[in-house]
């Protein structure tokens, strides 16, 4: 893989360095409908750190990513990214201002082609499409290939580098990654935990969520266990791959 | 060989005009979700609008064209996706078809209040002159509205193709949580395509008003655009191109038939014919549709859902009702109130009342959405006034029996489909009966059909008091009936098929023949309706079912509250005293209505702080307050006060 | 297989050779499993394996692009969803699937009534105003409310099923305004309540607390004493390890291992898999690693 890190990126926050972003969660709540599945979390993500979130499904770590980048309101509790409180403002304004969200399943646009994907991520500002295909073919020569087909019709794989490309060429300051390796082979997900690893060396604050524990804690400085809607334990991510052994297979 | 030739080159004109209607609504329904039924009404009042201009102020064309398309469409849409649309998301699915709805009987409100029906509006041809081509004459105008048809095409293509505004718009449509995610906001690209819902709309009202030969009519343009449903459900309300090619092929079959085969059928056919068209493209392109895949939404219904009353509390309600009803029949036949019609509109308000509780049934409980319910009731009417002289019981029971047998044919074709296209079909299905078999003087005669207070041996329904009582009874009857349904198995079911289609499915239940059944016996309901509104007026005529009464009347129930009993009658109620007060405003009050009503299930009466309780209905809800707290368990002492330290 | 062929006379579900695909994506290779009568089948893998998609192959709500499903000998590959029901197929959704605007035992009574003809004048009867909410019996129901050692005649009503799955005075709350858990159990009661020859549980168990995991736990066992066939989607690996006779582990679409929970359990290959140990920043564990050419996904394969 190449590296990236190098080459400067247009459009990306001059004041990154200055102002640390991280990302704090104080007490929130949230429900589906009258179903509570967050029940008062608490986290603290430090600036510059991989953060790995793990935990059974249905423990709501999911839905913690949905409410820090905007797309669900918590019922109480506020969320902090980079000393500014989300508050209300809508997932778009949140996007423009640097925070990257991943979501679980594949997050493209099944019909559109590659190129018009890759084209949709120039909304972050400063960038053009020649500037972001460039960058994303260097990283996945094999997308380059594929830029005039639909990306619906890409492998599990291709579609996950395409998703993770998003994350690549806007360079936001705090990047939300659920369940990257969801349904793909292990040599794939080691790609694609390369390039998390390039990133967060260039100072990207990283929250992920992973049920694959091994992959997750190879690249986390800090880790954390979710249980039924509340953080149970947080530790140094060795200590929750032990910690997790136990909740994952009994 | 040249009449072929002119037929074709008129008939590609027509389906040119439906083409850019029809790919109108499909670029807002994938944009934004909703299925615009307002477009034709916008249609409308874009070619009065140019009439306006052009015609009476003399404005030059293009003026006027640019006036009305780049400024006049585009801010109103935008304002309709701000103000009306957006804050319908999450609302029941049934809620954005009302709401368009809504804003149709407003439009046509409008255009009747500013340009009076009776004036006739000509709009000439943009363009005139013709030329000579292959042996047939062609004009400019046609060449002009083709041409546009094509630019407004290509012009698509390459938005949705060829620029960043055009993948955005095509990958809200795949998904616009990403979309936000990536910096876009979704709601933005929704208004873009009301925005060119609208253009396209008002393009296709202003070309296809100088084909309306004998001037603007405001129904006639509001539904000219049904026939552009048909392409839009061909192109499966998304693909464009299909939408544009199917327009075409419904413009071309259309003007074969009117020119082949309708001159060789009796001439008393001929506008039954020519209206039903539309419902025949519609019903073929239903057929077409392939079949929706069964989902697992994990959608849960919040909104708590009214309390069912038991069968006690019915009855009592039931019979206070019908005391209530003999005092009023004695004080309005003598008191001052004598020799008014004050009786008579009671028995209307009852028989609307009966439509409004076949409404409660298909859409309060089962979710499904009917336009043509007074269709139904004018049927009815209809087999009333023909079966055994016009005043019998046997009349009744035919009404509703064929009025069911309707029903089902009409719900047949959709069942495969998403609860949407049984609204266009039902639409469809009103728009024709209301401009062919009913507007035809054989169906009801010139001085329309006269139908007899019902005679059973013994007692004598002819002066207004009895049968006032006799229709409350039939409505009391309906309404106990109702509510005997939903706390019965079928109920359930209807209740459960609108929660959880799949969940349906899996528990051995068919959905089809479900929604067939409650179709049918909704219809059946408005064909009793009819005919016993038949009996209280003697006389029924074209003008007593007509399609924007009909929907008007859905509105009025949805804002009082289709989930109850009650709500069907204020509804029937304020829509009678409304009516007799100023019937040309019906839509005004309609419109606004449902806009200020905007998401809220419940209607007028689900509204919390309006919860009281009467001795004997008590309208309370059954379930849990507030929100569930958490689940405690599994590991309250490592779980709860874990706090992450910097 | 030749596992599938040997068995498949006695066995309530056989799923051979499914496939389906999502766009370039494929959800199942060639999956093919048995769930035999009177046991508690585990179907275990990480997310995205494909195990909802099997479920939804199975009960007709995703049509394979290749492979049959057989439901005792019928063939229900192309069945609808409702008629493979009324054979005897009940399932539950992962995420909830309740019928929200009714009360709990009325979602319990739809399914108790499912085979009941609407139109039927003793249905028509009930609903008269001066009767009392009807309660229906059916005698194909298993009384879960008794232990199916006491040979009890009484019929599964209603109230008897809810009792069964814990929600005894529950039945009159709207089903929506329930908690997870309770709502997890109302789903359960349903299915349960037409009957089925065959139960497909997707994930019942996230939601509940401990002891709510154990009842259910204890339950699905008496229903499989009682003949019943459970095939059953779950994380929690306490729960599947102590109630499943068989477990089948699901990668990338494809069964990489089955076996008795013991056999599961040591199988290093399922804990690379479950665990993705696989990649290479970690310690590879000795035989974990998938072979790259059977990978689906991967850059040697086919678009």
């Amino acid at each position: 893989m190449t590296d990236v890190a190098a080459a400067p990126i247009g459009g990306a926050p001059g004041d990154r360095h200055q102002i640390p972003p991280s990302i704090v969660v104080d007490g929130v709540r949230a429900a589906y409908g009258r179903i509570e599945v967050l029940h008062g979390v608490d986290l603290v993500v430090p600036p510059a750190s991989v953060f790995a979130l793990l935990g059974p499904n249905g423990a709501g770590k999911s839905t913690l990513l949905k409410v820090i980048s905007g797309r669900m309101r918590p019922s109480s509790g506020q969320v902090l990214v980079g000393d500014k409180a989300i508050g209300k403002r809508p997932t778009e304004k949140l996007a423009r201002s640097g925070l990257c969200a991943v979501p679980e399943g594949r997050g493209i646009f099944p019909n559109l082609t590659v190129r018009e994907n890759l084209s949709i991520w120039t909304y972050r500002g400063g960038l053009n499409l020649r500037d972001v295909e460039e960058r994303t073919f260097e990283a996945f020569p094999r997308l380059k290939e594929r830029r005039r087909q639909m990306a619906g019709t890409l492998s599990g794989g291709e579609q996950q580098m395409l998703a993770i490309s998003r994350a690549l060429v806007t360079e936001p300051s705090v990047l939300l990654l659920d369940e990257l390796s969801m349904g793909l082979a292990p040599l794939i997900v080691a790609e694609l935990y390369e390039l998390v690893g390039n990133l967060a060396r260039r100072g990207m604050t990283i929250l992920l969520v992973e049920q694959f524990v091994t992959t997750a804690v190879a690249v986390a400085t800090r880790a954390a266990i979710m249980v039924h809607g509340r953080i149970e334990q947080e530790g140094t991510p060795q200590e929750m791959a032990d910690a997790a052994l136990s909740v994952y297979l009994a | 060989m040249s009449n072929f030739l002119q037929y074709t080159v008129f008939g590609v004109m027509v389906g040119a005009g439906y083409a850019i209607a029809a790919t109108g609504l499909v670029v807002t329904y994938t944009t934004s979700g909703v299925f615009n039924f307002a477009q034709g009404a916008v249609g409308m009042i874009a070619a009065l609008s140019y009439w306006e201009l052009v015609s009476a102020h003399h404005v030059p064309v293009l003026l006027a064209l640019v006036i009305l398309l780049v400024f006049g469409a585009s801010i109103s849409g935008a304002l309709v996706e701000r103000v009306l649309m957006r804050r319908l998301h999450g609302a029941s699915t049934e809620r954005p078809v009302m709401v368009t709805l809504g804003l149709m009987v407003i439009l046509t409100g409008v255009a009747t209040l500013v340009w009076n029906p009776t004036t006739t509006r000509q709009v000439g041809n943009m363009v005139n002159g013709q030329f000579r081509l292959v042996g047939i004459n062609i004009q400019y105008q046609e060449v002009l509205i083709i041409g546009v048809a094509l630019a407004v095409a290509v012009a698509l293509r390459a938005l949705f193709y060829s620029s960043r505004t055009g993948y955005a718009l095509r990958a809200v449509v795949d998904d616009p949580e990403l979309l936000a995610m990536s910096g876009v906001s979704p709601n933005r690209m929704s208004q873009y395509g009301w925005i060119l819902g609208f253009m396209m709309a008002a393009l296709a009202g202003v070309l296809l008003a100088p084909t309306q030969t004998t001037g603007i009519n405001i129904e006639a343009m509001t539904l000219l655009v049904v026939n552009g449903y048909a392409a839009a459900i061909v192109g499966r309300l998304k693909s464009i191109p299909v939408t544009f090619a199917a327009a075409i092929g419904i413009g071309l079959a259309e003007n074969y038939i009117l020119n082949y085969i309708v001159p060789h059928v009796p001439q008393t056919l001929v506008p039954d014919i020519t209206n039903a068209l539309p419902i025949v493209f519609l019903f073929i392109a239903l057929v077409t549709v392939p079949a929706v895949r069964l989902r697992a939404a994990g959608r849960l219904t919040t909104v708590r859902a009214p309390r069912v009353a038991s069968g006690k509390e019915s009855l009592v309600a039931g019979v206070v009702f019908f005391g209530l009803a003999i005092v009023a029949a004695i004080v309005f036949s003598h008191t001052v109130f004598r020799g008014t019609t004050i009786l008579a509109l009671g028995g209307v308000v009852m028989s609307l009342g009966i439509v409004g509780l076949s409404l409660v049934l298909l859409t309060g409980y089962s979710g499904q959405v009917s336009l043509c319910q007074f269709s139904f009731m004018g049927i009815g009417a209809f087999v009333m006034g023909n079966i055994a002289g016009g005043g019998s019981l046997l009349g009744l029971l035919a009404a509703t029996l064929v009025c069911a047998a309707v029903g089902a044919l009409i719900a047949l074709p959709t069942i495969r489909l998403r609860d949407l296209y049984l609204a266009l079909a039902t639409f469809a299905f009103a728009s024709a009966v209301t401009r062919g078999f009913f507007a035809d003087g054989h169906i009801y005669g010139n001085g329309g059909l006269s139908i007899g207070r019902i005679i059973v041996p013994g007692v004598s329904f002819g002066n207004d008091n009895a049968e006032f009582l006799m229709v409350t009874a039939f409505f009391v009857l309906a309404a106990l009936m109702v509510l005997a349904i939903r706390r019965s198995l079928f109920g359930r079911r209807l209740v459960a098929l609108n929660d959880s289609p799949a969940a349906y499915a899996t528990v051995g239940l068919n959905i089809g023949f479900t929604k067939v059944a409650v179709f049918a016996i909704a219809a059946g309901m408005a064909g009793l309706a009819g005919a016993l509104y038949g009996t209280v007026q003697g006389v029924v005529g074209q003008t007593d079912f007509e399609i924007f009464p009909g929907i008007i009347f859905v509105l009025f129930v949805t804002i009082w509250s289709i989930r109850t009993v009650s709500g069907a009658f204020l509804a029937s109620l304020t829509y009678v005293v409304l009516s007799q007060v100023w019937f040309n405003g019906l839509g005004l009050f309609a419109g606004m209505g449902i806009i200020l009503i905007g998401r809220a299930a419940g209607g007028i009466l689900g509204i919390e702080a309006l919860q009281f309780q009467l001795p004997w209905v008590k309208r309370s809800v059954t379930g849990t307050e507030g929100v569930t707290a958490g689940r405690q368990g599994a590991i309250p002492a490592i779980g709860g006060e874990t706090r992450a330290a910097g | 297989m030749p596992l599938v062929e040997q068995t498949a006379g006695t066995a309530v579900l056989t799923v051979s050779e499914v496939a389906v695909r999502f766009g370039g994506v494929s959800a199942l290779t060639d999956t093919s499993l048995l769930v035999q009568p009177g046991t508690v089948t585990g179907l275990i893998g990480p997310n995205g394996a494909g195990k909802t998609t099997l479920f939804n192959v199975i009960s007709g709500l995703q049509t394979p692009d290749r492979g049959m499903v057989h439901l005792f000998d019928t063939d229900i590959t192309a069945m609808k969803p409702h008629r493979r029901a009324r054979l005897g197929l009940a399932r539950t959704f992962q995420r909830l699937e309740l019928f929200g605007s009714l009360t709990a035992s009325e979602n319990v009574q739809v399914g108790l009534e499912s085979t009941v003809k609407w139109w039927e004048w003793r249905q028509l009867r009930r609903a008269v105003p001066w009767k009392r909410g009807s309660t229906v019996a059916n005698a194909n129901v298993p009384d879960v409310a008794q232990p199916p050692a006491s040979g009890s005649l009484a019929l599964a009503t209603c109230d008897r099923l809810l009792e069964g799955v814990g929600l005894e005075g529950r039945g009159g709350q709207q089903s929506a305004a329930m908690s997870t858990g309770l709502a997890r159990m109302v789903e359960l009661a349903r299915a349960l309540a037409i009957g089925p020859k065959l139960l497909l549980l997707d994930e019942p168990g996230s939601g509940l607390d401990e002891s709510e995991t154990a009842a259910l736990g204890e339950l699905l066992c008496k229903l499989a004493a009682g003949g019943m066939a459970v095939l059953l989607v779950e994380h929690d690996m306490d729960l599947v390890m102590s109630i499943c006779d068989h477990i089948y582990v699901l990668d990338f679409g494809d069964v990489i291992a089955s076996g008795t929970p013991d056999q599961i359990r040591s199988d290093p290959m399922v804990q690379a898999a479950y665990l993705g140990e696989a990649a290479p920043v970690a310690e590879p564990v000795p035989g974990a690693p998938r072979p790259p050419q059977s990978i689906p996904d991967g850059f040697g394969g086919s678009p």
